[in-house]
């Protein structure tokens, strides 16, 4: 297990360094100018010298791989940069961002979980019939739903005819996230919800349930107690990512709602060519996705007494 | 196997009905708790304001960051600029200048205080200028002085060169007035917010929401608001709808889509003007646009009034000349000789010789086709819709015209290499009230550099001597008569196509007094604002 967990932090590392290669390469040679968007910023015109001046200053006019691997000897000791935009180390600006990321994250989570493993369940139990049918039209419409038309439809309703939520308080709160998160939630359980219903199908035509069902179990305990937790095991990889996803920030949600998060962040890296800030962002999501990711593998064999005693399903 | 089990699961209605009143249980928990954040506004002591915020920080030498600094209350200058851009006294309550422009006397009001109580002195002031010049490259390009020297409440500023608009330089949010020591006694200005003299002083700060409170010390006298919100809304359907529901007073710069809605119901008022910026095609006067002739014809055949008025719906003024109407450089003494009359711009180009020879709508002359191509970009979203009301208007007549959409960040590199038949650009003409580095920049004859964003290869002797004459003189009257004859220049020579004037907007609520808007977007929150009595 050791020797396991080992491997997966080299493979980790292996990645974030060529994650951040990619992105650095990427943004070297994409067009724009972090300069030019800076000083695009004022209404003023302003003469090559400053231009010049602003490059150097910013470290601009050094080849690539000097810049590159000054980022990295700096990224390695914990010191991601300073953000050209805010003026400020990225760090503290991507601290800030987080909480908004986090809560967003783990209430759409939470929400998304209320929503999919019910309509799943009763979806797979009542396959075919009426109730099936209804619940997975309304989760193709959830798929197909656009998130930002989703979340202003919402803000309509909600915010500005009912007056029920803030429209844009740009704070981070329980009561303020809500809206945010049940448009996150709804498309994300759309897509949950038929991952819930085909494994719990699954599960509902192996053998055990039949054993069960010959020694006289409920329905009620044959769902819950057997299938239930068999079904979890593939949705847990789902759950994960999909978290490992969230905590990269939202950026579509997070611009409609006003919300303060990693999402809306990045956007405004990538339209001010901030590098460093962009260049933190990428780690943190890659960071973020591939951790998650290693614990899942390694919950499994938790989770799975077949797997943690090294027996075969 | 499968419908056995299903079957008897079926059979459990009682089960069914559970989950979906537990489901609907779930839903309320969830709108309730949703409800829990619903606020609006109507607390008398409370503004809030719904804005776009670019700063992260409010040092006010970063960046622009200043601007956020001004537009919310918190920083004055010495000068600040009228609705036609004119520098009027603020912190300093006159000014003089020697005969060689390159000695200012200001005279700092004796009242203006900090938000500390602390007097601001000639002293206070110099400290302030003296540390924008020492933390940004920005300051140099305004002006570059030898010395400054404090006396009581007299400010004098030894310039390098002579500087003939000295008051609208320092009226520029860059040279807000902070109170330097108390920075030195330990106040971090990035993270807490300046010390300055304004009527308003930051509780908290951030790039999505800033608290600031009444200043207790203001010099002009009583603050109507305890305390002003500003969350910042970067949605322009989100801002609208903040607005409406009355989460927020007042919103700056509501969308095209939402104004009209605005415009039409009367518990709001809407405040427009036009912007310090134009948007213009530049036309190279190397390739078809060599001929005087076709330049007209092109201008004449654009129906700049529609673009503005219908495709735009209202959020532009119609374009007639490099300056906007905003500015008193005489947008109305101006004759356009190309205003839009199609007819002309067809009895144009066939004295120019173009003729439709083989019937395809399309004019050409010696065998090629009159085709021009118009690069643009996208990120502002009127460019392309400007761009494809010259394309369809340019048919009319028989020019072809291709739209090449480039990204933003290399229109700056093909308009100086010239790289290009039209060229849209959406340039702000004079930010300091003063226009003649915008019309030297991309008019002036460009030699080796001399003019990098002229880039079009114009160049008229007439309009290069009156460019001389202007950056010599420093009589205001004469200036704005030059600036007046220069434009006309560019005119009859249809230098360039002069597309519109993007308008900027304040929208507030119907209970607010006094909202206004300057063409100069540093003033949003003022101590004027106040809830009507």
């Amino acid at each position: 297990m050791v020797v396991r967990i080992g491997k997966r932090l080299v493979q980790l590392l292996i990645t974030l360094l060529g994650v951040t290669f990619i992105t650095f390469s990427l943004t070297y040679m994409a067009p724009g100018d972090p300069v030019a968007m800076l000083l695009e910023t004022g209404d003023t015109i302003i003469s090559q010298d400053v231009v010049e001046q602003t490059r150097h200053e910013l470290g601009l006019d050094r080849p690539f791989l000097v810049q590159y691997g000054s980022w990295l000897g700096h990224a390695l000791t914990g010191d991601l940069g300073m953000s050209y935009s805010a003026k400020k180390p990225v760090v503290d600006k991507m601290a800030e961002a987080f909480p908004g990321t986090l809560l967003l994250a783990t209430t759409s989570i939470v929400l998304m979980l209320l929503i999919a493993i019910p309509a799943g369940v009763m979806a797979a139990v009542y396959c075919n019939r009426w109730l099936d049918y209804i619940l997975r039209a309304v989760s193709f419409i959830g798929i197909s739903m656009p998130t930002f038309w989703l979340g202003l439809v919402l803000l309509y309703v909600f915010g500005y005819k009912l007056g029920m939520a803030p429209i844009a308080t740009a704070t981070v709160s329980l009561a303020n996230v809500m809206l945010p998160a049940i448009t996150m939630a709804f498309t994300l359980a759309s897509k949950y919800m038929r991952q819930v219903r085909l494994v719990v199908l699954e599960e509902m035509n192996k053998e055990y349930v039949i054993g069960a069902r010959a020694r006289g179990m409920t329905e009620r305990a044959i769902l819950w107690r057997h299938i239930f937790p068999n079904a979890c095991l593939p949705l847990i990889t789902i759950l994960g990512l999909s978290f490992g996803w969230l905590l990269g920030g939202v950026a579509v949600v997070e611009m409609v709602f006003a919300w303060p998060g990693l999402g809306k962040m990045a956007v405004q890296a990538i339209t001010m060519r901030d590098y460093p800030l962009l260049q933190g962002f990428v780690l943190w999501a890659a960071l973020a996705y591939m951790s998650i990711n290693m614990l899942i593998d390694v919950s499994y064999s938790l989770l799975d007494p077949r797997l943690r005693k090294g027996g075969h399903s | 196997m499968m419908k056995y089990g299903m079957h008897r699961m079926i059979g459990k209605k009682k089960t069914l009905r559970r989950w979906v009143v537990g489901g609907l249980a779930a839903l309320a928990c969830v709108g309730m708790l949703a409800g829990c954040g619903g606020s609006r506004s109507g607390n008398p002591d409370v503004l809030k304001v719904g804005v776009t915020n670019f700063a992260d920080t409010l040092e006010p030498t970063e960046n622009y960051f200043a601007w956020v600094v001004m537009r919310y209350g918190i920083g004055e200058a010495l000068a600040k600029f009228d609705k036609e851009m004119k520098p009027v006294p603020w912190l300093a309550k006159e000014w003089s200048v020697s005969k060689d422009h390159m000695t200012w006397t200001f005279i700092i009001d004796e009242k203006a205080t900090f938000s500390n109580g602390k007097p601001v002195t000639a002293e206070a002031v110099k400290a302030s200028i003296e540390r924008v010049f020492a933390k940004s490259n920005r300051a140099n390009t305004f002006f570059t002085y030898d010395t400054i020297q404090a006396d009581g409440q007299t400010l004098t500023i030894h310039t390098t060169t002579p500087v003939p608009n000295m008051p609208g330089l320092l009226a520029d949010p860059l040279f807000l007035i902070v109170d330097v020591q108390a920075e030195k006694d330990g106040r971090n200005f990035a993270k807490e917010g300046p010390i300055a003299t304004g009527p308003y002083r930051v509780v908290s700060f951030s790039r999505d929401k800033a608290v600031v409170e009444a200043n207790p010390n203001y010099w002009q006298g009583k603050v109507p608001f305890k305390t002003i919100e500003i969350p910042s809304i970067d949605d322009p359907n989100t801002r609208a709808m903040a607005l409406q529901s009355g989460e927020v007073d007042m919103a700056v710069n509501i969308g095209p889509g939402e104004l009209p809605m605005f415009k039409e119901n009367s518990a709001y008022k809407v405040h427009e003007i036009d912007s310090l910026r134009v948007v213009v095609a530049r036309l190279n006067q190397r390739g078809i646009f060599k001929d005087p002739n076709v330049r007209a014809a092109l201008i004449s055949a654009t129906d700049r009034k529609s673009y503005a008025d219908v495709l735009l719906k209202g959020t532009f003024s119609p374009g007639k000349a490099p300056i906007p109407p905003s500015l008193d450089f005489g947008f109305n003494e101006l004759t356009d000789p190309n205003s839009y009359n199609p007819e002309r711009a067809k009895q144009l180009l066939a004295e120019a010789g173009w003729k439709d020879t083989d019937g395809d709508g399309i004019l050409d002359k010696d065998g090629k086709p009159l085709h021009a191509d118009f690069v643009i970009y996208n990120s502002r979203a009127e460019l392309p819709i400007f761009a494809e009301g010259v394309q369809a208007d340019a048919r009319k007549v028989g020019m072809d015209i291709s739209i090449k959409t480039v990204d933003y960040n290399l229109i700056d590199k093909i308009g100086i290499d010239g790289d290009y038949d039209l060229l849209i650009s959406n340039i702000v003409t004079a930010n300091t009230g003063d226009p003649q580095m915008f019309l030297k920049w991309y008019w002036g004859t460009n030699i080796n550099g001399s003019n990098p964003q002229n880039g079009s290869g114009y160049s008229n002797p007439t309009y290069d001597a009156k460019l001389a004459e202007m950056a010599a003189s420093f009589d205001p009257t004469k200036r704005r008569r030059l600036a007046i004859e220069l434009q006309q220049i560019l005119l009859d020579d249809s230098a360039a196509l002069f597309l519109g004037y993007p308008k900027t907007n304040i929208v507030n609520a119907g209970y607010l007094d006094n909202v206004e808007m300057f063409p100069s977007d540093y003033y949003w929150i003022t101590s004027d604002i106040a809830y009507r009595k």
